[in-house]
């Protein structure tokens, strides 16, 4: 496959609320390619979420979702009929939640649960399908995966639960993985196992990764690309290794200041902060959405800001050129 | 009835967090945002809640100043004035607007008297098992451990009991008067309200503002009713409109049976009883009480069920 | 080391148990949420305790807070025992921080009716506690005009910001901070951080923060324990914590730190990702099946919590003599 597994461009998503429709997303663009882990990386509110369930055509009743091209492995998933994207989701994209628990069916073992996945997308047979299912316990690092098979997701533990939605998404062979916050719920050093974990088993099986988080630290280690969302936008988007050395939007800077890091931030000293609140969605903004918390706002920021390239894979909004 | 403007104070939906931090820049494009309703504005706009409110309104006027509006006397018998048909009939009169019953009183002044009887067997059996029921409930569920265990058992065992049969044994040995009616009732019907109240106070007693009242060292009764009861609250009201609306059904029943409030007191239960040998022939007699009835009730119910839709979204409680 | 810094909190042999109920007519186990803690707590310092879920730091918290009581040992607070202090002496002086900035307010009252509570508690007027309330709410940067505000009004640092005005109103000397930055945005989480900071200079504080964000403690703590399975199994300075750690699973807990330096790919902290069964301890060391380096006695004694001067470990590589090298 030579194109991008998913494209995406000026994806917006709408909810609709008592007060008015709120635009989560406001005109997001950005695709993945074969082997590629991207980063969708904000605070909460900044739309990451809702992007990736409007991807997979998750979205609650109340949201609409609106798109000039939303492509999956070339196939346009806005004109797709519910039953063909039904048939993609789970065999050829599939999603891992922050939450194991709920998104795993308590009343079913875990072996029911992977081996139906296998079986209403692929019609091999139970045999095939629990083989499969047992090879990637195991590749997932699951000992006597066999037995465990027949054991509740109740009965394991949330590092475990989360090894086995990732051996539930990997089921079918996607070609698109999205992992929303997949590690936030677990402790750091199981973490950093699942991380791994995730980013060995992308390389080897070449899918096309899309990760959502909040934590630039996991960013860092993972990602190959980075978009930085803030209020529903892609405010900057680079290759890691460029965004982390030289961070040209204001709100990517002011994210890397605040975070304390061992053996780089002295101890007791204070922190950067980002001053105010993200601004509300409801009714549309005008401008550029961080001029009321960025140091470097001028006038004319109330009027947008434009598209800057730092090189020809690094893009950011800002009216400032960043030095 | 449940006093509305005295529900906490109103809480904008807080699921858009609009607040300004404390940063002195305007915040760019918020002026097309229009305020969050207030609990008070989603109350007006809940149609069901809109249509309980007035209908349990009416009764509780009606109820509040029948001797003004009623024409005649409820108790004033007749004999000659019997089975008069209401108004609607071709023979009917404006002088009894809903006709006459068998004995010549005047229906409509004894279905406006009706609905005293209707409210006060309500409200007082709400208020009682109410008590009952809430006190067990919230000590359950904040203590917790053995006191939930000891209430829990007598919630179970008074659910095992039918509520008709033990009213009808109990009247059929003490005799039966409104007062003994409201007593049986009201120390029957308090299990809703203890199983509602004992899990909404779990769930409170679990919030860290409780364990923060109580690191800063305030009493249990402080806790309570500073913390706990202001939270209840909502779920608290919406079980005791439902159990209102449930009271004044049982009444209904057990006078229909001829073990509620006895005559002449112009109970609509009774009065539907005292009709149906007459009902093939005076249909009124049985559709005019019967009609307030289901009326009262269901105007209880749709109350109950709007509260419910107002209180659930509110605040993040 | 020096010893004139006076220990303000002191903990001796500090144990929580639980009785875990496995059923209607099994017979319930008993969990050891926090298993003989000796810590001591000094006036002026930010004692760190990380460890992950279900090590026994916020059952730790709580004991100190007064809310729950050890089954055993004692917590002396400058010397007096907390349990036969009167519990308003207790919560002038030690005062908590949650972690929820949603579930720690009530959302019935206002702003300042919530950061007066302690006041109300200890019997202050009702002008002086609605004035010195508004003063800690402008201390910690929440002006005037939100004193009549509910807290749905606010947003999660705003509200955090109340539920530090409610600890401080009353003047206490100690504030246990139980997770208090985890339910935040890290640009607000850096606010928090500041405002913790500054405040303990400016009030002459004591904290003990309790996290599982290492990074986060390294920031704000002089201090650190590290807490596994209800023990404390290392504690130390924080920067020779950080600089050297000497336990074993401390040396995992860092390993696992995903600092935003791209290239590093995820790191292998080398720990079995079998986690242990709190109701199950392992005999002998609790870390020992899940230990990069666990050698024979490992499985058999327990190791105790050997100090040496400022620093203190419970691991055999520091205490069996041929491994003294270690």
């Amino acid at each position: 496959m030579s194109g991008p597994v998913l494209e995406v461009e000026d994806l917006t998503v709408t909810i609709a609320t008592p007060t008015g429709p709120l635009q989560a997303v406001r005109g997001i663009s950005f695709d993945i390619r074969r082997g590629e882990s991207v980063c969708l990386v904000g605070e909460s509110g900044c739309g990451k979420s809702m992007t990736s369930l409007a991807i997979m055509g998750l979205l609650p009743p109340a949201a609409k979702r609106g798109a000039k091209r939303l492509a999956f492995a070339g196939e346009d998933l806005a004109k797709a009929s519910a039953r063909r994207i039904n048939e993609l989701r789970g065999d050829r994209m599939a999603m891992i939640f922050q939450e194991p628990m709920t998104a795993l069916n308590p009343a079913y073992t875990i072996g029911d649960q992977l081996i139906e996945v296998h079986r209403r997308h692929k019609q091999q047979g139970e045999r095939i399908a629990r083989e499969r299912a047992v090879y990637l316990l195991e590749k997932v690092g699951i000992a006597s995966a066999a037995e465990r098979l027949g054991q509740y997701p109740h009965q394991l533990s949330g590092g475990l639960r989360q090894r086995v939605m990732i051996a539930m998404s990997l089921m079918c062979e996607p070609d698109l993985l999205i992992a929303d916050e997949p590690t936030t719920a677990l402790d750091v050093t199981i973490q950093a196992q699942i991380l791994r974990l995730l980013a060995d088993l992308q390389k080897e099986f070449g899918v096309a990764l899309l990760l959502i988080t909040h934590d630039l630290g996991v960013v860092a280690r993972v990602a190959d690309r980075v978009n930085v969302m803030y209020a529903g936008e892609i405010v900057e988007s680079a290759k890691v290794a460029d965004l982390f050395a030289k961070p040209s939007h204001p709100y990517t800077r002011g994210l890397l200041d605040c975070i304390p890091i061992p053996g780089k931030t002295a101890p007791g000293e204070e922190l950067g902060t980002i001053p105010g609140t993200v601004p509300s969605l409801i009714g549309g903004i005008e401008g550029c959405a961080f001029m009321g918390r960025c140091p470097l706002a001028q006038g004319v920021c109330a009027r947008g800001a434009p598209l800057r390239h730092a090189n020809e894979t690094h893009a950011y909004r800002c009216i400032v050129e960043a030095a | 009835m449940v006093d509305l403007a005295s529900t906490p104070k109103p809480a904008p939906d807080a699921a858009i967090e609009t607040a300004a931090e404390t940063a002195p820049a305007p915040l760019p494009g918020t002026s097309a945002v229009r305020k969050p309703p207030t609990t008070l504005e989603r109350m007006f706009r809940h149609r069901g809640l809109t249509i309980g409110a007035v209908l349990v309104g009416t009764v509780i006027f009606v109820a509040l100043f029948a001797p003004l509006i009623a024409p005649h006397d409820p108790y004033a018998q007749d004999l000659t004035r019997r089975l008069i048909p209401p108004v609607w009939y071709e023979k009917g009169s404006w002088s009894h607007i809903f006709g006459t019953d068998n004995l010549g009183r005047d229906y409509f002044s004894r279905t406006l008297y009706g609905a005293q009887i209707a409210l006060l067997i309500g409200f007082s059996v709400m208020i009682l098992s109410g008590f009952i029921g809430s006190a067990l409930g919230l000590v359950a569920g904040y203590f917790g451990g053995k006191v939930d265990m000891v209430v829990t058992f007598f919630i179970t065992t008074r659910l095992a009991m039918p509520v008709v049969l033990v009213a009808l044994a109990v009247v059929a040995m003490i005799g039966s008067s409104l007062f003994v009616v409201i007593a049986v009732l009201g120390l029957l019907k308090w299990d809703r309200f203890a199983v509602v109240m004992r899990s909404a106070t779990m769930q409170v007693r679990s919030q860290e503002y409780v364990s923060a009242a109580q690191a800063a060292g305030a009493s249990t009764w402080r806790i309570v009713t500073g913390e706990i009861l202001p939270n209840v609250m909502p779920h608290l009201i919406v079980v005791a409109t439902v159990e209102a609306g449930s009271a004044i059904l049982l009444e209904a029943a057990l006078s229909f049976l001829g073990l509620g409030v006895q005559p002449p007191l112009p109970s609509w239960g009774l009065m539907i009883s005292e009709a149906k040998n007459f009902m093939f022939f005076s249909f009124w007699l049985i559709a005019i009480p019967g009609t307030a009835l289901a009326l009262l009730v269901l105007g209880v119910n749709l109350l109950g069920d709007g509260l419910r839709d107002v209180f659930a979204p509110g605040g993040r409680s | 080391m020096s010893t004139t810094v006076s220990t303000l909190l002191e903990m001796r042999g500090v144990t929580r148990t639980f009785q875990v109920s496995q059923g209607l007519f099994a017979r319930s186990r008993t969990l050891q949420a926090v298993d003989g803690v000796d810590l001591d707590v000094k006036r002026g310092e930010v004692l760190g305790i990380v460890g992950e879920s279900g090590c026994g730091k916020s059952t730790l918290a709580k004991m100190l807070l007064g809310l729950l009581p050890p089954s055993s040992g004692t917590i002396r607070l400058e010397g007096e025992d907390v349990s036969e202090l009167p519990r308003r002496e207790l919560a002038r002086r030690v005062q908590p921080v949650f972690q929820d900035p949603y579930s720690s307010l009530n959302p019935r009252r206002t702003l300042a009716s919530i950061v007066s509570l302690p006041l109300e508690v200890q019997g202050v007027g009702a002008e002086e506690r609605r004035e010195r309330s508004i003063a800690m709410l402008d201390k910690v940067g929440l002006p005037r005009r939100f004193a009549d505000n509910y807290p749905s009004q606010l947003s999660g640092g705003q509200r955090q910001r109340v539920a530090i005005a409610r600890a401080l109103v009353s003047n206490p000397e100690i504030v246990v901070c139980d997770e208090p930055t985890s339910a935040l945005d890290v640009s607000v989480q850096s606010q928090i951080l500041n405002l913790l900071m500054e405040l303990r200079r400016e009030l002459g504080l004591t904290y003990v923060f309790i996290s599982h964000n290492l990074a986060v403690v390294e920031h704000i703590a002089t201090r650190v324990a590290v807490m596994y399975l209800g023990r404390v199994v290392e504690q130390t300075t924080t920067a020779e914590l950080f600089r050297a750690p000497r336990h074993p699973y401390t040396g995992v807990l860092l390993a696992s730190v995903l600092t935003p330096e791209p290239g590093l790919g995820v790191p292998d902290a080398g720990m079995s990702a079998v986690p242990p069964d709190p109701l199950n301890p392992p005999p002998g060391c609790r870390f020992n099946p899940r230990c990069p380096r666990a050698f024979a006695p490992c499985t058999t004694q327990d190791p105790r919590l050997v100090s040496d001067g400022e620093a203190a470990v419970a691991c055999h590589l520091y205490t069996q003599p041929q491994n003294a090298a270690a």
